[in-house]
């Protein structure tokens, strides 16, 4: 569970996160979206306790994160940066994933059985030097080392950046099967279909501020509040929105699809 | 944040100072600190660097110098004054190890000349713009450009470095990574620190020395530069300070 009250932030006395409040439930998948300068990696850092905020709290799995050191909220709480290759320094892909679990304290034999656990899950090649991967592949690389830690939380910071639409699913597949698992995640994003797809509630940053919070899928239909905040719908729902469907009625290619048939088939037309 | 090394923007004499001028000004005065002999003339220029610091708005930047050379200097203080045995002993310490009064003079001046030596780069490197310095020292100079623009990109990439260090200290710290540790421990935690660093950093120039090319670096002449930096009275004037300061420094 994350749980954040008033959360404030500055940085050289300019006010970047503004009295940020709100409560994701153990197991809830939620994006964290915004505009360029909203104040989203700073938050996520805030989370992670990378930051310290100058006002507020921060609890994580109920407990308040104030005071605590980063390598305790690190065994509770992963974090995925959006550049994976600023982590990875490992010779090989199991010796990266390796190094985190040592620095959790976790013995070599428990180590050895989840890396290769995790390398069979994820179809990682271990021998592999994670520098001579693909930027997708060394992203699944550093999402690796937080499955194999197996942390309650996970905080992505744009992890689907520069990954093509096929490296792009396999990651937030991966990141589904985490969620399923009971993880809870945040994850800040600019692509508002992964958001749509994957992360059942939303909440939009705007100027440090936290402008909206609810089910992804309501929150998507309010176009001035899109708008405000800098962001485009995804276009599945820009498309439903304008045929006048109800919100969660048709947001995906099949519902749709299934959606105009019907009207059709009422119509009198034929449902291809 | 501007860094230590960042141009501040400014309308001081300084600011508006020819930059070969504001360069050989910083030389001069690091020269004069080395020259001088009396440790009184050392505190004196520390004093008008500071003074002529604050006057163009750099204090920041003179606060953070001295905060660093200070434990530096702090450090080489005490490693250097046992070492000293001329002059009149104060203390006796083990190993024949003494303190003096000419050893803490020496001492003193020594880390007086350090900082009189990095003040006024630093400050040359906040009233000037990088282009600026790297456009005189071309066109003014006759430096070939390729040498410049190495000087400059060197200079400019240590914020960027720093930038890049401090988000490869919150990526491993945030997989669990204590920093705050022993030595042994600390050295075991270098890869994972540097490693990423120094991947960061080859790509970083790749790309630039790309980019740099694809603009046409190496077809760039000694009059290519886009403005011009004709010296004025003002300039001249700064010189002949120049001039009279390292006399002044010579004779004293």
């Amino acid at each position: 569970m994350i749980r954040l009250e008033n959360v404030s932030f500055e940085l050289s006395n300019r006010p970047i996160i503004n009295d940020v409040g709100f409560r994701l439930e153990p197991g809830a998948f939620a994006a964290l979206v915004g505009g360029n300068g909203a104040g989203k990696s700073t938050l996520l850092k805030i989370i992670m306790g990378l930051y310290r905020p100058a006002r507020g709290a921060v609890y994580i799995d109920g407990e308040a994160t104030r005071g605590m050191r980063v390598s305790a909220i690190a065994k509770k709480a992963g974090f995925l940066f959006q550049n994976p290759d600023r982590q990875i320094f490992g010779a090989t892909v199991r010796a990266e994933l390796a190094f985190g679990l040592a620095e959790l304290g976790i013995s070599s034999e428990e180590a050895r059985r989840r890396v290769e656990g995790t390398l069979e899950r994820l179809g990682l090649d271990g021998s592999r030097a994670p520098m001579s991967l693909s930027r997708g592949e060394r992203q699944r690389v550093a999402l690796a080392g937080l499955f194999a830690r197996r942390p309650k939380i996970l905080l992505l910071d744009e992890p689907t950046t520069g990954l093509d639409y096929r490296e792009c699913m396999q990651m937030m597949r991966c990141v589904a099967e985490l969620n399923e698992e009971g993880a809870t995640i945040l994850m800040v994003t600019h692509d508002m279909e992964v958001a749509l797809d994957f992360a059942p509630r939303m909440l939009i940053l705007a100027d440090g501020q936290l402008m909206a919070q609810g089910l992804t899928r309501d929150l998507m239909r309010d176009a001035e509040l899109l708008e405000r905040a800098s962001l485009m719908p995804a276009q599945i729902v820009a498309l439903s929105a304008r045929l006048g469907i109800a919100p969660g009625e048709a947001d995906d290619v099949d519902s749709l699809t299934d959606w105009i048939a019907a009207r059709r088939a009422a119509k009198g037309g034929t449902a291809r | 944040m501007t860094g230590l090394l960042d141009y501040q923007p400014g309308s001081s004499p300084l600011h508006k100072a020819h930059p070969l001028v504001k360069l050989l000004l910083a030389v001069a005065i690091c020269v004069c600190g080395f020259l001088a002999d009396s440790i009184y003339i050392n505190i004196i220029i520390l004093l008008l660097i500071v003074l002529c610091g604050a006057r163009c708005g750099l204090a920041r930047q003179i606060r953070a110098t001295l905060k660093g050379m200070g434990a530096l200097c702090a450090i080489l203080f005490i490693l250097q004054l046992p070492f000293i045995g001329s002059g009149r002993v104060w203390i006796d310490l083990p190993l024949g190890m003494t303190v003096t009064d000419q050893g803490v003079r020496f001492c003193a001046q020594l880390c007086l000349r350090l900082i009189g030596a990095t003040l006024p780069l630093v400050m040359l490197f906040a009233v000037t713009r990088l282009s600026d310095l790297t456009n005189t020292l071309v066109a003014q100079l006759g430096i070939p450009y390729r040498y410049a623009f190495v000087l400059t990109t060197a200079v400019r990439f240590i914020p960027v470095l720093l930038g890049e260090m401090r988000e490869v200290i919150e990526a491993q710290t945030a997989r669990g990574v204590e920093l705050d540790v022993g030595v042994l421990r600390k050295i075991r935690l270098i890869p994972p620190l540097c490693a990423p660093l120094l991947v960061s950093c080859v790509q970083r120039m790749e790309n630039n020395a790309l980019a740099a090319e694809l603009r046409g670096f190496y077809l760039r002449k000694r009059g290519s530069g886009y403005r011009r930096y004709p010296l004025s009275g003002v300039d001249y004037a700064w010189i002949v300070s120049c001039v009279i300061l390292l006399t002044i420094s010579i004779i004293l």
